[in-house]
């Protein structure tokens, strides 16, 4: 059966190599998705340095680019389908603001515990309904869109030639980088069989797309605080996580209400951090190893993730 | 008075050496919560600090302690505060301006140096210091011919690290360029913000006016040299995106004037906007009391007002509460959201001066230019 290995960040220390040597994934020619690096997808010079193994660029950000130049017409429509995901990001993206301040505010208002609790709970069940909304109006969007790419002959010729290149390599490893042009493209091409059926090493963005649902955070950035929001659907191949890559610097650390409501918000996926250093290992679906990884408790406190550690994660009662 | 002082002078007449000792464990200004004592020590007729605070005395007397050489004035400070100072020394009928001995921070501008008081709280933006691993950009000078004023203008460009001239970028036009790369570190906070991912890569003019106070207060020739020649400049050997939206253009004090005038003389060129402590002089009625090198800017800031027009879709502005102008400042903000503009206004516990303008770059460049931090994971 093949394994996923999640990894964080690789600066300022890599430890690809180490890893994929360790666990015995460089036996063969390794294929290599940097699509998240855009133009800078041929740059796999270092990674070449690192794993000691052939490796195959699949180039699904340059294949993507050729097909759109050739094919204006399947160019339109897929700007189409981008336009109509931005528009409903920023609709989501209002509604969900109002949804967590509310719960926030009713967290802090002045009542009996019992009472806020619930009324908490209620406004968290809100905000989950929000997020299955948005991921429900996603899927439609894409499926507008879907039959086009299907029936398209560029896009069958250009997956079967990644199909070829890809069934040379029993590992294929994912970077980090733009989450959203790696999602695009891994989906334009239809890999998630090809995918699920392989040994995958993924860092950061790369990690992120193989769970069941991206979620985008920073709360850090410099003006106008933005709360975690639903991208879409990952491929799903490691289900149940809400993978969170740089959390060293981009979770803050002194509010602990917060983070309650991510882990609350997204049961009964787990919310993990993923940093420099940091080892995800999944057999048959299951995490079989991690390596300074820590997790959200229902609290909102960070602690570290043992294997063994399932029993916090539970859907509150009642949630709509 | 601070705690350690008050040690030292419970010793009736403490000795040159415990004064030498004290001087050496302390760090000055003294700061405590909110107060801030400044201390010099040596020989003079009057020491008076001066602070240029907006509110305040902008000359405080000093005390000297009786039987030493030590001087000392405690002042109220917000926590977070930064400012800027001098001591006014006056002896054997000499007076002058130095900076505060016993202080190493010292904060520099085109008139020189001042020394620096750093408010409990305030801690210098990470950002804004040099970082290894944010690779740097690269600087190239040109010349440019300029029909508004005649003659050439120097102009300095900042290129992105790993920039390819087949790419293009939004542009930044800097008013007082010069002057934010040397005094408020513009070259290393465009780095370090790039290398964040919290704005995009970018290429940036950098202009520096001969003759600013006459140029920037709002002049068509300046607006029309922006414009006419320096952005064309621009468009022709630069790879810039040429929509008003990756077009900004921005200045502090007299270079925001400036800014503001030439978006406000060519809508729909600069979509964005970036005003620090814009000198924003104005009257609703009789006449201001600025001195004559404000009366360009006082009609133009009232022609602005009775007609705002939309000059930019974006504006970041911010003000210290320590200046003067912040109440020009706070008057523009509901005029331009009235305009529907897209604004972000902030005020900062500081003055007047490049180290202000320097820790407000991030939140406004990130505000005009928001970078893919949002959607990068590497």
């Amino acid at each position: 059966m093949p394994v996923q290995l999640l990894l964080g960040p690789q600066s300022p220390k890599p430890i690809l190599g180490a890893v994929v040597a360790e666990h015995g994934l460089a036996k063969g020619p390794v294929a290599v998705i940097s699509a998240a690096w855009q133009e800078a997808e041929g740059d796999i010079g270092e990674l070449a340095e690192v794993v000691n193994a052939p490796l195959v660029n699949l180039q699904l950000y340059r294949r993507a680019e050729r097909i759109f130049a050739e094919d204006p017409d399947l160019y339109r429509a897929y700007r189409r389908r981008q336009d109509r995901l931005m528009e409903l990001q920023s609709l989501y993206r209002l509604r969900l603001r109002q949804g967590l301040q509310a719960a926030r505010q009713v967290r802090r208002a002045d009542a009996p515990p019992q009472l806020l609790r619930a009324e908490e709970e209620h406004a968290i069940g809100q905000v989950r309904a929000l997020d299955r909304h948005h991921l429900k109006q996603v899927e439609h969007i894409f499926a507008d869109v879907d039959a086009d790419i299907r029936d398209n002959q560029s896009v069958a010729s250009a997956r079967e030639e990644i199909e070829a290149e890809i069934n040379g390599c029993e590992t294929v490893i994912i970077t980090g980088g733009h989450v959203l042009v790696l999602l695009n493209r891994l989906q334009l091409f239809g890999l998630r069989p090809l995918l699920a059926a392989r040994n995958l090493v993924a860092w950061s963005a790369g990690a992120m797309v193989l769970s069941d649902r991206v979620v985008l955070y920073h709360e850090e950035i410099p003006q106008r605080r933005r709360d975690p929001e639903l991208l879409c659907t990952g491929l799903g191949i490691v289900p149940n996580h809400v993978l969170l890559p740089h959390a060293s610097r981009r979770l803050r650390v002194i509010e602990d209400l917060r983070k309650r409501h991510y882990t609350i918000r997204f049961l009964p996926a787990r919310c993990v951090t993923l940093d420099n250093g940091s080892v995800l290992r999944f057999d048959s679906g299951q995490l079989s190893l991690s390596h300074q990884v820590s997790y959200l408790r229902p609290d909102g406190t960070l602690a570290p993730l043992d294997v063994a550690a399932n029993s916090e994660h539970k859907a509150p009662e009642g949630a709509p | 008075m601070n705690a350690a002082l008050d040690d030292l002078l419970n010793d009736q007449e403490p000795s040159a050496s415990a004064i030498d000792a004290f001087i050496a464990s302390q760090s000055f200004p003294l700061v405590d919560d909110n107060k801030i004592t400044f201390v010099y020590r040596g020989t003079a007729d009057q020491l008076l600090l001066r602070c240029w605070i907006s509110g305040l005395n902008t000359a405080q007397p000093f005390e000297r302690i009786e039987s030493t050489d030590l001087w000392a004035v405690t002042i109220e400070l917000p926590a977070g505060s930064r400012i800027e100072y001098k001591f006014e020394r006056i002896a054997n009928g000499q007076q002058e301006l130095i900076t505060d001995p016993l202080n190493p921070v010292l904060a520099r501008d085109p008139f020189g140096a001042n020394s620096v008081c750093q408010g409990s709280g305030y801690l210098r933006p990470d950002w804004s210091e040099p970082d290894n691993d944010a690779p740097t950009g690269r600087f190239e000078s040109a010349q440019v011919n300029s029909t508004a004023f005649g003659g050439t203008r120097d102009i300095q460009i900042y290129l992105p690290a790993r920039y390819r001239s087949q790419r293009r970028y939004p542009l930044l036009i800097v008013h007082d360029g010069f002057d934010y790369l040397q005094f408020a570190a513009l070259g290393t906070v465009l780095d370090n913000l790039i290398h964040r991912l919290e704005i995009p890569q970018l290429i940036v003019a950098c202009t520096q006016s001969p003759d600013r106070l006459r140029e920037y207060a709002g002049d068509n020739r300046h607006a029309a040299f922006i414009r006419e020649d320096l952005l064309e400049f621009m468009r022709r050997e630069y790879p810039v995106i040429e929509e008003s939206s990756a077009t900004a253009i921005m200045g502090a004090s007299f270079g925001g004037v400036a800014a503001l005038h030439a978006a406000w003389r060519y809508p729909d060129v600069f979509g964005s906007l970036l005003l620090q402590s814009g000198s924003f002089a104005f009257t609703d009625l009789g006449h201001h009391k600025r001195g004559p090198v404000f009366d360009p800017v006082v009609a133009f800031m009232n022609e602005f007002r009775k007609n705002p027009g939309k000059p930019a879709d974006k504006i970041y502005m911010c003000c210290g509460i320590y200046e003067s102008l912040i109440y020009e400042n706070r008057s523009l903000v509901p005029l331009l959201q009235r305009q529907k503009i897209d604004l972000l206004f902030e005020e900062a516990r500081d003055a007047h001066n490049w180290e202000n303008w320097r820790d407000r770059l991030r939140t406004g460049l990130s505000w005009l230019f928001p970078g893919p931090v949002w959607m990068v994971y590497e």
